[in-house]
Parts: C-alpha cells; sequence; structure tokens
C-alpha cells in the first residue's frame, strides 16, 4: 500500500506524519501537486474497465493501484507552473489531478474534497454547527450599512472577521478577528462583505482536532495579550507566551456534537474553535478542514501526528 | 473607501525563518546536520512553523 501526501515542502506539519509512517514501515509518497505536470507525473489509462497508471515525483513513483489513503495537507494548486495559457494548463491540469485521484477506488481520504467543499463557507459551517447541536455566535454577513448598526444594537458587542478566512494580499495584511467599537462608523461596509460577530465573553479557548474517531482536546484559560501586554480576542494573533494549552477532555455534552458534525460533513479529520464563555457555554467559531496541529501537539504531548499516522496506513 | 474589515488590518505575521531544508529523498525537512527537523522539539518551538497562523499567507486554513 502507499499513502499519498498532498502538501508543499516546507509544511513542517506533515512531517511530523511522516516520520511516525516512516517508523511504521509505510510507503509514502508525498508530492506537491503545484509541481504537476513540471517536477510531478501523472499517467492515468482507464482500459477494459480497470483504472492503472502512476504517479511519479523525481525517482518515487505510486502505482495507482497502490494508493490505498490520500491526506490533503496543504497542497498547491495543480497546473500552478503553465507558461502558455496558464489559464487552461491549470485547469487541465486540475481535473487530470484530481479527476484520476477521485476516481479510484477504495481509497480513503483525509480529508476528500467534497467533504472540504461542503466547509469551505463559513455561514454554511454555522448552520451545519447548529445543526448538530452547537451553540453558534450570532452572525451576520452584509454590504449594508443600516444592516450592520441594526445587527449591532441587537447583538452587540461585536468582532469583526474575514468572511472567507483569508487575509488579503495586494499588499499582504493580516486580518484577526478583532473587537468593533460600538459607535463604529459602519458606512464602509459598502465597500466589501463584512463578517460581524457577537463576542462572546470567554473564559477559555479550546481547539479541539479531530482524526477519525479520536479526538484531541486543548484548551488555554490565559488572557492571550499581544507583545506589549494588551488583551488580544484571536489567540493566534497573540504572544505565543501569553497562550498555554494545556489537555483536556471534551465535555460528554460536546462529544455527540462534534460527532453529528463530522457525520453530516463527510470530515475524517478537522480542527473544531471553540470560545468557552464565562457561564460555561461553548461556543462554535469554527472548523478548519486542514487546521494546524502541530503547535497543540508540542505543547500538549496529545499524539496527533501518530493519530493521523494510524489512520492513513489503516487504509 | 476602504472595507470595513480592513479597518482592523495589520501587518501580516512573517512567515518563521526555518533552519531546515526539504529532503526530497528523505521527504522530510532536514538540519544542516542532516537530522529530521521534526525530531527537534526545540527548533519547532523556535521556528513557530507549526503554528496556526504558520503558511497562512498561502492557506487560509489555520
Amino acid at each position: 500500500m502507499t499513502v499519498l501526501i498532498l502538501t508543499s515542502a516546507e509544511d513542517v506539519t506533515a512531517d511530523m506524519v511522516v516520520d511516525r509512517l516512516a517508523a511504521m514501515d509505510v510507503q509514502v509518497l508525498r508530492v506537491d501537486p503545484a509541481g504537476f505536470p513540471q517536477q510531478v507525473t501523472l499517467t492515468a489509462r482507464y482500459a477494459s474497465g480497470t483504472l492503472t497508471g502512476r504517479v511519479t515525483a523525481g525517482h518515487r513513483t505510486a502505482d495507482l493501484r497502490e494508493i490505498r489513503s490520500i491526506w490533503v495537507r496543504r497542497p498547491g494548486a495543480p497546473g500552478s507552473g503553465g507558461q502558455v495559457q496558464p489559464g487552461w494548463v491549470a485547469v487541465e491540469s486540475d481535473h487530470a489531478w484530481y479527476g484520476t485521484l477521485r476516481a479510484l477506488p477504495g481509497v480513503r481520504w483525509m480529508n476528500h474534497p467534497e467533504a472540504t467543499a461542503a466547509c469551505r463557507y463559513k455561514m454554511r459551517q454555522l448552520v451545519l454547527a447548529e445543526s448538530a447541536g452547537f451553540t453558534v455566535p450570532a452572525t451576520v454577513f452584509t454590504t449594508v450599512p443600516a444592516d450592520a448598526r441594526g445587527f449591532a444594537d441587537d447583538h452587540g458587542p461585536l468582532v469583526c472577521k474575514s468572511v472567507s478566512g483569508r487575509a488579503p494580499n495586494d499588499p499582504p495584511l493580516a486580518l484577526p478577528t478583532t473587537p468593533v467599537p460600538g459607535d463604529a462608523d459602519f458606512a464602509p461596509v459598502a465597500a466589501a462583505p463584512t463578517c460581524l460577530q457577537t463576542r462572546i465573553d470567554k473564559q477559555a479557548d479550546v481547539r479541539v482536532t479531530v482524526v477519525g474517531s479520536d479526538i484531541f482536546c486543548a484548551r488555554t484559560d490565559d488572557a492571550a495579550t499581544d507583545r506589549a501586554g494588551h488583551r488580544e480576542v484571536d489567540w493566534r494573533y497573540a504572544d505565543p507566551r501569553s497562550v498555554r494549552w494545556r489537555a483536556t477532555h471534551v465535555p460528554s455534552h460536546i462529544r455527540p456534537k462534534i460527532d453529528a458534525f463530522m457525520n453530516a460533513t463527510g470530515l475524517a479529520y478537522g480542527a473544531f474553535d471553540f470560545a468557552v464563555a464565562e457561564d460555561g457555554t461553548w461556543y462554535f467559531l469554527e472548523c478548519n478542514t486542514s487546521g494546524q496541529f502541530g503547535f497543540i501537539e508540542l505543547a500538549t504531548g496529545l499524539p496527533v501526528s501518530q493519530s493521523i499516522a494510524d489512520w492513513l496506513a489503516a487504509g | 473607501m476602504q472595507p470595513f474589515a480592513l479597518t482592523y488590518a495589520r501587518p501580516p505575521i512573517p512567515e518563521p525563518e526555518t533552519p531546515y531544508a526539504y529532503d526530497p529523498e528523505r521527504q522530510l525537512n532536514v538540519l544542516a546536520d542532516g537530522s529530521v527537523a521534526v525530531r527537534d522539539r526545540a527548533v519547532l518551538l523556535a521556528c513557530g512553523a507549526t503554528t496556526s497562523t504558520a503558511g497562512s499567507k498561502t492557506h487560509f486554513d489555520d
């Protein structure tokens, strides 16, 4: 069997799993689809009802029939290096690459592209989360200033976050979840869709990492701060020294909701973020389908990478 | 008019400088002495390459 890992070379978090798979004597082919077709090659032949072929990167080759599991970690887009008609080459490459991999029978994915797509959009994710039983902060997307003001009056105080989770890149900027002042001028929401959400007065942040049926829970009760000591709502952008994660258990009433969400989406892996309110309520914030786990494992010792390796090897 | 959300934008967090490089033969990042980078916890903690925002320039999933 071969485990096919799709990620970039610099993804050292993936190394944590690759190293464990090597120790388990599991055959691995690690490729970045961004290198297809320049550095990575593919032949897929469908004839007489049988799909055969191979993926090759350098001197390593995986027979398509030997691929038993695929880990979609942090891959680049196939066909990124096209020089002539680059847009068309990218589309052709995407269809050749993912079309072939999706056609392989009996392969388990972490995560399947369809499952990832189901979770891609924030509003849909929130609706799925509420359906799974989670408590979700009131949220609005709007381009209408008066509606933003009305939402603030009804559901404030608020935070502002990216609708897509992406940060601007021209020029590159960071966009942490940030408190919105009560007297904010909402006129600029007309310039781009804006996501506003009720701010949770939280006692803790929780990251729950789900790998198949394994659940790893880490919690920080620290008040995250920036390097100047100012309170930071978004722990991702805080001074790491101010955020100390510790391993803990998932409350019994949360576990079935996580299972329901994973089942509804078809995800095999998810990194959930929760805010725990002062009254103890767990508010679902998001589920990252390729969320980082290395920092949790390093801080808490929770064996996430081994769990991923075991899941992939069981394909 | 600047979009509302950009009121709260900040300079990006620089991608961490890493003391290792990818070795395609081993399919792993290795340190200058050839050892596997992820086996060195201190290196990983120091460079912050496994944090939630690492790689966020190219991947939006934290």
